[in-house]
């Protein structure tokens, strides 16, 4: 409440201030007052703080050009691409739209991002704090398609009330050994368990591939690794359940892990529906704090647990933002994403929730005024600054057939593999696993 | 005559707005556009589509029966969610057709409370098929959620049971539908009052008690709406989605995933491209059975429906 109450009164000062600066706003060579009475439209996927967040940025904007309106679309991950797909097939993609690394590649094949190119030439979006490394990530083949909203890398957020209790201290950096000691000792001693290995798993699976020494976990054919290299995986999930520390399908079915607020970390009345920890990102962390300080829990971060983290980890940028093709104010939306990347303001308003600001300057600026409305900022940057130093570079984007591999294949694996009478070996899970995604990925 | 011809081109017109079939036309225009619209072409479409690879970015492709041979060859899932469907629509129907007709037999009586109670025991089948619903029943069934609140007190070991576990999951469904018994119940209590008095009377003057005179006077009269009920119930039962996309969606293990859901799930993953061109065949595979079980009811009506 306290934090609410200082952001709408941060909200107020800004607000007062607008006046004042009201030629502020950096928007690029293009001046928004000039495009007439325009509605923008704007979709991401997020959760409820960031909802909010996005739309005070949005609101602000329009404050300062009241002839820009906006139908702002929040979606949840789980619906936000089918959405978007179809909008896509009626050529009514939003204006701006959120991407996410992952998939840039596959939405600029069925040519529905602008190429951001001649703008960035142009000046109308200045990309000139923002780090080449940073921009390259937005690119595909020659053409900028993408601008990245903020960096995150993966991160577990655990229960530090609850590890404090049991003075349980969480390494920087963990094992895959430190952490199943961790978990071993926490549901001994509280019932609390671990949700690992079940949706996203993907990420967990590429995150594996990586501690074996590959960058990524899939080519346009098929899995880098052979199946004897991904069994250890799948003995994880088999040896989890066995031990009890790990939830098994049954238990997995009983929480609902699409809603953010009712993930079992921060969501639950009895220990046995709870986990001491969640695999997510770093910039997910506002949110979820919001959710465990209702809660009365304080949440702390490391690493994903790896067998090898500084080959495992690494810096995502995430996030994206892309102009469609089916907008009709290319000008407008390129200076909304000029404002959204390089303004102060916007990024103050914006929490630094969807990860630290890609633009270098606008990061140092916002830093002192974010970490005070939002404590879990300090962390998040501190934490980056670790992962900086203890990671390799970041896998491509994901090849077109891996959608269809996840919702497939490896989310049905995982539901025989973590049951307590597993219907397979790891053999034959890690087997099928390999079989199967070179058939998809041959098909497709 | 071109002073002629005008009025007489007007009488025409005239003659034909006031002809009877023209204002036929006119009145059911708005159905007929409705039906073509949302019917005709998109069912001609999902046809055309079901022998397509379809991502609905990219132009469809035509494979021939492909999608088809497919579904029957190599997928394993289907198999799965058709069962689960018919396990769902073979115990889920008959149960609330029977909860319906008890309930309807209750509150057959002439009361002044009686209108209150039917209006109350209606209102499960107004809001049943609604997201709010679904999403109560998910929090109503969660481990500590009110059932188990309410379990908990006369059965201890019930604390904190997982309903939503691999077999009491499709439980948590089908209680669902029963519990949406309004509309039966509705169609029974209107059926029960036209059962003529007589043959209630005839019956009492030859002897028969009260359970006799329900097996040998109401049940056969009412086996027309038993079948009416069950005709449609059945069919319901083979589209539902909201309840199972919304409170488990097919989890786990897919043992509560109903066919109309993996059908979605095809059309529109979460991540990974459409499979549009295999979803509209799974639709057309599910019009046949869902046909065949309809005309299966037909065939077995002549055995136990009472016609006079």
């Amino acid at each position: 409440m306290k934090k609410f109450l200082a952001l709408v009164l941060s909200l107020m000062m800004l607000c007062m201030a607008m006046p004042a600066m009201a030629d502020g706003l950096a928007v690029g060579t293009f001046d928004p007052a000039s495009a007439g009475n325009v509605e923008l439209s704007f979709g991401w996927w997020g959760n409820q703080v960031r909802d909010e967040v996005t739309k005070n940025a949005a609101d602000f904007f329009t404050q300062n050009y009241p002839n820009i309106t906006f139908n702002l679309n929040a979606q949840s991950w789980s619906n936000y691409w089918a959405l978007m797909s179809t909008y896509s097939a009626n050529n009514d993609l939003p204006d701006v739209m959120q991407q996410d690394y992952a998939y840039i590649e596959q939405w600029v094949e069925a040519g529905d991002l602008l190429d951001l190119t001649p703008y960035v030439e142009s000046g109308a979006l200045d990309l000139s704090n923002v780090p080449q490394n940073i921009i390259d990530t937005g690119k595909v083949g020659d053409g900028i398609y993408a601008v990245c909203a903020g960096v995150n890398a993966p991160a577990l957020l655990y229960n530090k009330t609850l590890t404090d209790s049991l003075s349980i201290e969480v390494p920087d950096n963990i094992t895959w050994e430190q952490f199943v000691e961790i978990s071993r000792k926490i549901y001994a001693e509280t019932g609390v368990g671990v949700l690992y290995g079940d949706g996203n798993t993907e990420n967990h699976l590429t995150y594996y591939a990586r501690s074996l020494g590959y960058t990524a976990l899939w080519d346009t054919n098929g899995m880098l690794a052979s199946a004897e290299e991904l069994t250890g995986y799948y003995q994880r999930l088999i040896d989890g359940v066995a031990e009890g520390w790990l939830f098994d399908t049954d238990k997995r079915a009983g929480v609902n892990v699409n809603d953010l607020a009712q993930n079992p970390l921060v969501y639950g009345s009895t220990n046995e529906v709870r986990t001491w920890c969640a695999f997510a990102f770093s910039n997910q962390i506002a949110a979820f704090q919001a959710a465990a300080t209702a809660d009365g829990k304080e949440l702390g971060i490391t690493s994903w647990a790896s067998a090898n983290p500084a080959a495992s980890n690494y810096m995502k940028p995430s996030q994206f933002f892309s102009i469609t093709t089916d907008t009709k104010n290319p000008d407008l939306a390129v200076a909304f994403l000029n404002y959204l990347i390089n303004d102060v303001q916007a990024n103050t308003i914006l929490r630094a929730e969807r990860g630290v600001p890609a633009n270098s300057l606008v990061a140092a600026e916002i830093a002192d005024e974010v970490s005070k409305l939002d404590a879990t900022y300090t962390l998040v940057v501190d934490y980056l600054a670790k992962v900086e130093k203890c990671s390799s570079p970041i896998f491509p984007p994901l090849p077109s057939y891996s959608g269809t591999v996840q919702t497939e294949v490896i989310e049905t694996l995982a539901g025989e593999l973590l049951l307590k009478n597993p219907t397979m070996t790891a053999e034959e899970a890690a087997q099928t696993l390999v079989d199967s995604t070179a058939e998809i990925a041959a098909d497709y | 005559m071109t002073a002629l011809s005008t009025p007489r081109k007007k009488s025409g017109f005239v003659a034909w707005i006031n002809k009877e079939s023209t204002a036929g036309y006119m009145f059911s225009l708005p159905f007929i556009f409705g039906f073509l619209m949302f019917m005709v072409i998109p069912m001609g479409l999902s046809l055309f589509y079901s022998f397509c690879k379809y991502d609905i970015q990219n132009p469809p492709v035509w494979i021939g029966l492909d999608n088809y041979i497919k579904i029957f060859t190599k997928d394993p899932t289907f198999v799965k969610a058709l069962t689960v469907t018919c396990y769902y629509a073979l115990i889920g129907t008959p149960l609330k057709v029977i909860f319906a007709l008890i309930v309807a037999l209750i509150l057959n009586h002439e009361s002044k409370a009686v209108p209150i109670y039917r209006a109350t025991y209606y209102l499960p089948s107004i809001i049943g098929g609604s997201v709010a619903v679904a999403i109560l029943w998910r929090r109503m069934f969660e481990s500590t959620g009110t059932i188990n609140a309410l379990l908990g007190q006369i059965f201890p070991f019930l604390k904190g049971y997982n309903w939503f576990s691999e077999g009491p999951a499709i439980w948590v469904l089908i209680i669902l539908t029963v519990w949406q018994f309004g509309s039966s119940m509705l169609i029974f209590l209107s059926a029960l009052k036209q059962i003529p008095r007589e043959l209630y009377e005839a019956a009492h003057v030859d002897g028969a008690n009260g359970s006799q005179q329900f097996w040998r006077v109401t049940l056969p009269l009412l086996t027309p709406t038993i079948f009416f009920n069950l005709v449609q119930q059945t069919i319901n039962s083979f589209l539902a989605f909201t309840q199972c996309k919304l409170i488990t969606n097919g989890d786990p293990r897919k043992s509560t995933l109903f066919y109309t859901v993996y059908q979605y799930n095809k059309a529109f993953p979460a991540v990974g491209k459409s499979q549009m061109g295999y979803a509209s065949a799974l639709a057309w595979i599910m019009l046949i059975i869902i046909s065949v079980v309809t005309a299966l009811l037909f065939w077995s009506r002549s055995k136990w429906v009472y016609d006079d």
